[in-house]
C-alpha cells in the first residue's frame, strides 16, 4: 500500500467525523427546540411567556393554562370528540377495508378487474381535500348532519379506506396461501379459514394500519373546520384553530391544547416505526 | 366431499371476492365519487341555481385566483427545492456510518407526525415578532430584529409558513430517501472504489441514479401535499397580510365558506384537481420511463 492516499484518510476522517455528528446534533437542535419552546409556553405563567430574550429552562411552573383550556374552556369537549371521531373512524374503515384487502390480494378476477379496481381506490385518496371538501359540506347539509360526529366518522372513513385497502393487501400478500389451503382442505371454509389462519398472522400489521388511521383521523384539519363548527361537535385542532384566529389568544391555553393534542401522537410514532416507510409511501399522516 | 357440495364450493368462490371487495367500492362511490359529480354540477351553476359557464370564465379575470395561483407556485417550488436538498443530505449523512442510527432516525421524524395545526401553533409562537423565541435568540446574539417582523410583513409572511412546512416535512424526505439508500446494494460501490472514482463521482454515478425512483416517488407525493396546502397557513397567517400567503386552497375555502359561493369554489377547485393530475402524471412517466 503507498503511504499516500492512506495518510489522506487517516487524516480526513476524525474531521468528517466530528463535522458529521455536530451537523446531526444542529438537526436534532432545530427538530426539538421548537416543540420544547411551545410546551414551555403551556407552563409558563404570562410574564415568563412574554420575557425577552425568551426563558428556556429558569421559570417557575404552573398548570394554570391547563385548567384554563380544560376545566373553564371547552378543550375537554374537543378532545373527546377528537377520540371518538378517531376511534370510530377507525374501526369502520379497518372492518370494511380489511374484506376488501383480503379479496384482492387472493383472488385473480377476469381482465385484470382487481388490479384495476385495487388502483382506482388508492386513486380516491389523491383528490386534494378541498376538492371534495366543498362538496361534502354541501351533501352533508342536506342530510342535516353538519356540526355532529357522525359527518365526521362517515368522512374519515371513507378518507382511511384506501390506506387500509392496500397496506392491509401487502400484508395479506405476505400470508402463504398454502396455510389457508390447508386449513380448507381439513374442512374449513374460505371465510372459517381466513378467521381462525390467516387473521392471527397479520394482527400485527392490522394494528400498524390501525394505528396509522388513527393518526391520520386525529391530526385532520380542514374537513373538520368545514363539518364542525359547534362545541358538541368539534375536534381538538378546529377548537385550537378557532382560539388562534380570535383577537386576544391566549397563548397559554392555546399552547396548553396543542401540547394534549400532540401526546398521544408521539406514543403512537413510536408504536409504528418499523412501518413507517411502507405506510407513508401509501400517503399515511398526510391528509 | 360430494359432487354437489364441490359444485357450491366453487360457486361461492366465484362471488365471494365481489361480495368482499362491494362496501368498499359503495363506500368510496358515495363519499368520493359522488361529491366529485356534484361538485361538477354546482361549478356550472350560478349562486341563484341557473345554468351558466360564467364560474369558469370568470377564472381568468379574477386577480385574486391567479394571485393565489402564483402563491401556491412559488410556495411549492421553494418548499420542495429546500426539503429535497436537506432531506437528501439528512439521508447520505444518516447512511454513513453513525452510532445510535435509529434513535437519530427516530428523533429526527418528529415533526411529521404532528397535527400540522399544532406545527401550526409551534410556528406562530416561535416567530412572534413580540416575544418569539426566534427573534429573541437573535437579539441575544445581537443581531437587529427589528425589520424581521415575520407573519406580519408581506414577504417574510411567505418565508414563515415556507420555513414552518420546511420542519414538518423535510423528515418526509429524509425518511423516503434513506431507505432508498440502504436498498442499494453494496456492489455498485465496491466496483466504484476499484476504479478509484472520488466520492463525488460515486455519488454521481451509483448513488443518484439508483436513488431515482425514491428522489421521483418522494418529489411526486410532496409536490401533491404542497400544491393543496391549507392547515398551518391557516393558523400562522390566514392568507394574510393582506392576500401575501393566500393558497389556492385558502382562496378556495373562503369563497366557499366564508362569501357562499359554492359555484365559484367547485370550478376553482377543478384546476387545483387538474393541476394536481396534470403534475402527477408527469412524474409517473418518468418513473415507468425508468421501469421500461
Amino acid at each position: 500500500m503507498t503511504l499516500g492516499p492512506g495518510v489522506f484518510v487517516v487524516k480526513k476522517h476524525p474531521m468528517r467525523k466530528t463535522l458529521k455528528y455536530v451537523t446531526l446534533f444542529v438537526a436534532l437542535l432545530a427538530t426539538v427546540a421548537p416543540i420544547y419552546w411551545m410546551s414551555t409556553i403551556s407552563f409558563k405563567h404570562e410574564v415568563d411567556q412574554f420575557a425577552v430574550p425568551p426563558k428556556w429552562f429558569s421559570f417557575s411552573p404552573t398548570l394554570e393554562h391547563y385548567a384554563d383550556a380544560f376545566v373553564s374552556r371547552s378543550f375537554g369537549q374537543y378532545l373527546l370528540n377528537s377520540f371518538l371521531v378517531a376511534a370510530m373512524s377507525t374501526l369502520c374503515a379497518l372492518l370494511i377495508g380489511t374484506f376488501a384487502a383480503y379479496a384482492l390480494a387472493r383472488f385473480r378476477l377476469p381482465r385484470n378487474l382487481d388490479r384495476k379496481l385495487a388502483l382506482w381506490i388508492l386513486s380516491t385518496r389523491m383528490f386534494p381535500a378541498i376538492v371534495t371538501a366543498v362538496p361534502l359540506f354541501l351533501i352533508m347539509r342536506d342530510l342535516r348532519l353538519v356540526n355532529t360526529r357522525v359527518s365526521l366518522i362517515i368522512v374519515y372513513t371513507a378518507f382511511n379506506l384506501p390506506f387500509v385497502v392496500w397496506m392491509m393487501r401487502g400484508f395479506f400478500v405476505e400470508v402463504p396461501r398454502d396455510l389457508e389451503e390447508a386449513a380448507m382442505v381439513d374442512g374449513d371454509s374460505r371465510l372459517g379459514a381466513f378467521r381462525r389462519v390467516v387473521l392471527p398472522l397479520v394482527t400485527p400489521g392490522l394494528a400498524a394500519t390501525a394505528v396509522f388511521c388513527l393518526i391520520v383521523s386525529w391530526n385532520e384539519f380542514l374537513f373538520a373546520l368545514v363539518l364542525t363548527q359547534t362545541d358538541d361537535a368539534m375536534t381538538l385542532p378546529v377548537g385550537i384553530a378557532g382560539r388562534v384566529t380570535q383577537y386576544g389568544i391566549k397563548w397559554g391555553a392555546m399552547s396548553a391544547a396543542a401540547v394534549v393534542a400532540m401526546v398521544p401522537i408521539l406514543a403512537f410514532a413510536l408504536v409504528v416505526q418499523r412501518y413507517l416507510v411502507r405506510g407513508l409511501s401509501l400517503g399515511a399522516v398526510k391528509g | 366431499m360430494t359432487n354437489e357440495r364441490l359444485h357450491n364450493e366453487h360457486s361461492h368462490e366465484r362471488i365471494l371476492p365481489y361480495l368482499l371487495i362491494a362496501p368498499t367500492v359503495a363506500v368510496l362511490l358515495a363519499l368520493s365519487i359522488y361529491p366529485l359529480i356534484y361538485s361538477i354540477k354546482i361549478s356550472f351553476q350560478s349562486p341563484s341555481g341557473a345554468a351558466t359557464l360564467q364560474n369558469f370564465t370568470r377564472l381568468f379575470s379574477d386577480q385574486f385566483f391567479l394571485s393565489a395561483l402564483a402563491h401556491t407556485f412559488v410556495y411549492a417550488v421553494s418548499a420542495l427545492t429546500i426539503e429535497f436538498l436537506l432531506g437528501l443530505g439528512l439521508a447520505l449523512l444518516l447512511n454513513s456510518q453513525i452510532r445510535g442510527r435509529s434513535v437519530w432516525r427516530a428523533l429526527l421524524l418528529l415533526p411529521m407526525m404532528l397535527p400540522p395545526v399544532v406545527v401550526g401553533v409551534v410556528w406562530r409562537l416561535l416567530l412572534n415578532s413580540n416575544f418569539g423565541a426566534v427573534n429573541g435568540t437573535l437579539k441575544s446574539f445581537g443581531v437587529n430584529t427589528e425589520s424581521l417582523t415575520w407573519t406580519a410583513s408581506p414577504k417574510l409572511a411567505m418565508a414563515s409558513v415556507i420555513i414552518a412546512d420546511v420542519w414538518q416535512w423535510t423528515p418526509f424526505v429524509f425518511l423516503i430517501l434513506l431507505a432508498g439508500l440502504q436498498a442499494i446494494p453494496q456492489e455498485p460501490y465496491e466496483a466504484a472504489l476499484v476504479d478509484g472514482s472520488t466520492a463525488w463521482q460515486t455519488f454521481r454515478h451509483v448513488t443518484l441514479p439508483l436513488l431515482k425512483p425514491a428522489i421521483l416517488i418522494v418529489l411526486l407525493l410532496r409536490t401533491m401535499d404542497l400544491l393543496r396546502v391549507f392547515d398551518h397557513i391557516f393558523i400562522i397567517t390566514e392568507g394574510g397580510p393582506g392576500f401575501a400567503t393566500e393558497t389556492l386552497s385558502l382562496y378556495i375555502y373562503r369563497t366557499a365558506f366564508r362569501f357562499s359561493n359554492f359555484g365559484y369554489a367547485a370550478a376553482m377547485s377543478f384546476v387545483l384537481l387538474l393541476i394536481t393530475n396534470v403534475i402527477s402524471a408527469g412524474y409517473i412517466r418518468m418513473l415507468r420511463a425508468r421501469e421500461a
